[in-house]
């Protein structure tokens, strides 16, 4: 039943809005700026935009008036002009995301030695998340000989009158002002342009061979540095998740506590609030190295995913590299690729690079579709248990939990059956959504965390609401999204071929189920399985918990190409106990003396 | 004379003569010879509870709960503040009593269980106002309603099977349903707190236990096998942080022997396993036969054994419901106690145990009505003959009548696997 409804609310996705930002371009404003003209922008007309988001401004030089500027936007039909008028009363109305501004051809003497120059001006914006667009939006006008696009997250391609140029040079003033001369290479990208430059706004010069004319453009992309005010608009989204959330948890263990009064279990810990008295303390010190490592690895992880492209300036680096986990790719300064969004919205991967480029496409299709295979084969799933930021999020609630004193609610196999059918749903959703017409991304409960963690605003719609089930559920249940992931389902198909592996020695196994209780994903196998060493299943996150909490000497191990990296020790185990002993008083000690005589 | 007088000399008697039997048990343990000086006090113990039918000094200003089986947790019992004491019993003068008390085919443990209740002499039970009783085998649930008509006792409910989540969680009900019980006799009180402690407690004899038993594997031999299963057996009778303790004695002594090359015997004798139904002091014939016709009891796979302190409570959640959890998971999953459903495990268990102390044979020790053990033995035989260890199986009875035959069975038993030993390494085959 809970299956129908999820299938029906993601039908009507939309219409549940938990936060919209209202970042369609109409709810931009465009109007003339009265700022000083910025050190990147040498042409006589550029755009820059306002601090708090959604303010696109327009700047002219005073050489220039304002009426002569011609503005164009990309629309579905091709560029178009916008209205002068309009423009000149600040009312005009942004029709897309992508502007280009241009200015007639004049004469200018701009090297100063006394000859003018025939110069044409422009300037290009690409507003709002589209501006890491990884298509090449180009506007293909008559108008605009030369004109700059910025593709795949990482290149500037120069376009001079709707040809591709693959030789030349270009003159680029980046932020801070300086000039630099870069080559275009063949393929026909500024060669060498840093991604920083490019997204704090650069201006690209070029001087034409056939005519002598300088060709300018100024270019702003969106950008959204950390830290800044609209860094932290992004994380209302998120606060309003985690409240919801708060709300949440303490209305399920409020409800738990009202229906379990009357059973003798809860007369029991209800007289310590169900908790730990401190002062005392159970012997059961992390003496496992391991999970340290795998809190290092998932802290590293998500550290590396959200901000190390935004941090370095360099973005998305390796945009061919598929890394799978489910960390958003709405963050988009993520430093690789994420598949999850071309694997739930799979057309779109086919029409990545753009009709004008095949055999970028081609090669783009090629590399995402090895390095996804080669996770998902070699490394599978211990990528969820090391590395998804989205894990640590459900490992953070779980800490919280503890920490509070608060019972978790335990998956027993009878809930994980019944979890069973969700996970399919969720499969079905996350490939055939797209072609249901319904956007995953919309449905997705994990598009908030690491979109806003990253600084960029992301719209919530059902999976807001989802979202906070995640919470509340990972809160009692940890790993609780983990237990229905489709993406994980697809990384685990391939355990068998993983480099890693869990081992079980089946003849040490005393079926104490210590690493059942203690498995984020409730596999049961792992205690009961008698008859292969190979108890991984599809379901296996590779945390290695369960080696930690087996006290039986090897019967559970880690492997890495078939070399045992970490094994269950009973000693180990054991040693934790060893202070219990107590200290002989001298007391004791004489009598003993006086006994031996 | 007065009934009053003959009851008073029936109870002479029968102290008189189980002080005889366990006495010479006792002795005859000493007498194989090397017994390190600190195994002494669990000697003792054994000593006051079936020769001197005096309290066990350790425990002897605690309140005492008794318990039967392995499925009442000892930790709760801790946590709550008492002391638990395992009442199973085996004594031979006690069985002769609970004869006429049990039907002619109850096991022996259980009649002298009986036995002793009638008598009433002896300190450990009379000291003990609660009884805790696990609803295992058909004997043990009987004797619950037995002793439930003459004291206090609490019925323990144990699932008859483990495949599903639900028994175990069933369990665990159970277990919150005896706290307020254990509750009310001690007067203390089952906190996060008492519990984290009373698992520690037991955890570290567990560690020390385990420590043992690297020595125990040793060969050649640091100490006999009936010894140290005498070791076993005091603690039933002994809080676990005391047992451990005289245990890490015991560990120092062996570890101080082994730096010395100071062994009990020679690493020809043939290691036998002994396994099935409870070898309990006095009835101690079994391992006694075993190391006096020239075997050696490396391991044992009962219940009043190894097994009783063998698997740690694996604490995954730190909050009272979390520790409970554990204890429920404990007392129930790993149990190879034959008296559920489906026990494989027991099987998988003794494999273990055969590789780990090099087993050549294996007894399996059946006492007279002990069905359940008895319908795993086909089983346990097949498995074994996969594995070329000989096996056979030794019905016994709480008397000394069948020793002479236990002696000659046994002692076969051994030449055979001495016999083996030489075939294989005359024709160059690796030792097992």
């Amino acid at each position: 039943m809970a299956c129908g409804l999820l299938t029906v609310a993601a039908f009507f996705a939309k219409d549940f809005v938990l936060y919209d930002f209202h970042m369609e371009p109409s709810d931009y404003t465009f109007r003339l700026t009265d700022q000083p003209r910025p050190d990147c922008a040498v042409s006589d007309v550029w755009f820059d935009y306002g601090d708090g988001g959604k303010e696109l401004l327009i700047g002219v030089s005073e050489e220039v008036s304002l009426e002569d500027v011609q503005v164009y936007t990309l629309t579905a039909d091709g560029s178009t002009a916008v209205n002068r008028e309009e423009l000149s009363s600040n009312q005009a109305e942004l029709m897309s995301n992508y502007m280009i501004a241009v200015l007639p051809e004049r004469l200018k003497d701009i090297n100063g030695d006394g000859n003018p120059e025939r110069i044409r001006d422009f300037a290009r914006a690409d507003i709002g998340e589209p501006a890491f667009n990884p298509t090449p939006q180009i506007f293909n006008c008559e108008d605009i000989p030369f004109e700059l696009v910025f593709s795949e997250r990482k290149y500037i391609r120069v376009f001079f009158h709707n040809q591709l140029l693959t030789e030349g040079e270009i003159t680029v003033t980046s932020a801070d002002g300086s000039s630099k001369i870069y080559p275009i290479d063949s393929r026909g990208w500024i060669g060498g342009l840093p991604i920083r430059d490019i997204r704090e706004g650069f201006t690209a010069e070029y001087i034409s061979e056939n005519d002598q004319a300088v060709y300018r453009m100024q270019y702003a992309l969106e950008d959204y540095p950390l830290g800044g005010l609209h860094f932290w608009k992004a994380q209302i989204p998120l606060l309003m998740v985690c409240a919801l959330a708060v709300i949440g948890i303490i209305l399920i263990q409020t409800v738990r506590c009202k229906t379990e009064r009357d059973t003798p279990a809860y007369r029991i810990y209800s007289r310590e609030h169900a908790g730990f008295y401190p002062g005392t303390s159970l012997l059961e010190k992390t003496d496992s190295r391991f999970l340290l490592i795998r809190w290092l690895c998932m802290l590293t992880g998500m550290f590396v995913l959200t901000y190390l492209g935004k941090l370095t300036g360099q973005g998305q680096v390796g945009n061919e590299i598929a890394i799978p986990s489910f960390a958003c790719p709405f963050n988009m300064d993520q430093i690789v690729e994420m598949p999850c969004y071309y694997l739930s919205h799979l057309p779109n991967l086919l029409l990545r690079g753009g009709e004008a480029f095949p055999m970028r496409t081609v090669r783009y299709i090629v590399l995402f579709t090895v390095t996804l295979l080669l996770s998902f084969v070699f490394l599978g799933r211990i990528l969820c248990g090391f590395l998804c930021p989205a894990g640590l999020i459900q490992d953070v609630m779980d800490q919280i939990r503890r920490a509070l004193h608060i019972r978790p609610v335990t998956v027993t196999d009878r809930m994980y059956r019944i979890l069973q059918p969700v996970k399919w749903l969720w499969i079905v959703l996350f490939f055939g959504a797209f072609f249901a017409g319904i956007d995953f991304c919309d449905i997705c409960p994990l598009k908030v965390f690491n979109t806003a963690q990253g600084g960029f605003w992301t719209n919530l719609y059902l999976g807001g609401f989802l979202a906070v089930i995640i919470l509340v559920g990972s809160f009692f249940i940890r790993r609780f999204w983990c237990l229905v992931c489709p993406l994980g389902y697809l990384m685990g198909l391939f355990h068998k071929y993983n480099l890693f592996h869990l081992k079980k020695d089946c003849v040490a196994c005393t079926e104490c189920g210590g690493c059942y209780e203690v498995c984020p994903m409730r596999l049961k196998e792992i205690y009961t399985e008698r008859e292969t060493e190979n108890i991984q299943t599809v379901d296996c996150l590779m945390c290695g918990e369960c080696i930690g909490k087996c006290p039986e000497t090897g019967a559970l191990s880690f492997t890495f190409c078939g070399k045992k990296i970490y094994s269950s020790d009973r000693m180990t185990f054991l040693s934790r106990y060893r202070t219990m002993q107590r200290k002989e008083t001298p007391a004791e000690a004489k009598r003993e003396e006086d006994h031996d005589e | 004379m007065s009934e009053n007088g003959i009851d008073e000399r029936r109870k002479l008697l029968f102290r008189q003569k189980s002080m005889r039997v366990a006495s010479s048990y006792l002795r005859r343990i000493a007498a194989l010879g090397n017994l390190p000086e600190s195994v002494r006090p669990f000697l003792d113990v054994l000593k006051q509870v079936s020769v001197d039918f005096q309290p066990v000094s350790m425990i002897a200003e605690r309140k005492t709960v008794g318990t039967f089986c392995l499925m009442v947790p000892p930790e709760l019992v801790e946590a709550a503040g008492a002391v638990p004491v395992r009442l199973c019993s085996g004594s031979y003068t006690a069985y002769s009593i609970g004869d006429g008390i049990a039907p002619r085919d109850a096991c022996p443990l259980v009649k002298a269980v009986l036995g002793m209740e009638e008598m009433g002499i002896s300190p450990l039970y009379e000291d003990c106002k609660l009884f805790i009783i696990p609803v295992t085998c058909d004997c043990k649930k009987k004797l619950a309603g037995m002793l439930g008509e003459r004291r206090p006792t609490a019925i323990l409910s144990v699932p008859s099977s483990k495949e599903q989540d639900s028994d175990t969680e069933q369990f665990l009900r159970e277990l919150y349903r005896l706290i307020p019980v254990l509750e009310q006799y001690t007067g203390g009180r089952v906190t996060a707190g008492t519990l984290a402690e009373s698992i520690n407690r037991r955890g570290y004899a567990q560690y020390e236990m385990s420590r043992f038993f690297t020595f125990r594997r040793n060969v050649p031999y640091l100490l006999y096998g009936t010894q140290a299963m005498a070791i076993m057996n005091a603690l039933s009778y002994m809080p676990a942080l005391e047992w451990g303790e005289c245990l890490h004695r015991v560990n120092e002594e062996l570890a101080g022997r082994l730096a010395k090359r100071q062994f009990v015997a020679r690493e020809n004798r043939p290691r036998i396993l002994i396994t099935g139904s409870p070898v309990t002091f006095p009835n101690i014939k079994i391992p006694l036969l075993i190391e006096e016709m020239g075997g050696m009891l490396v391991a044992d796979e009962t219940c009043l054994g190894e097994r009783s302190l063998y698997d740690p409570v694996v604490v995954t959640d730190r909050s009272l419901d979390g520790m409970m959890r554990a204890i429920a998971n404990r007392y129930i999953r790993p149990c190879t106690c034959p008296s559920f459903v489906e026990n494989r495990q027991r099987i998988f268990r003794i494999r273990q145990m055969i590789k780990d102390y090099q087993v050549q044979g294996v007894i399996c020790h059946i006492l007279r009505g002990c069905l359940v053990y008895d319908y795993e033995y086909q089983r346990l035989e097949e498995e074994l003959e996969e594995l070329h260890i000989p096996v056979i199986r030794v019905e016994s009875d709480y008397n000394e009548e069948d020793v002479e035959q236990l002696r000659i069975r046994i002692e076969a038993f051994i030449e055979l696997i001495k016999r083996r030993d030489v075939v294989r390494k005359k024709s160059g085959e690796k030792v097992l």
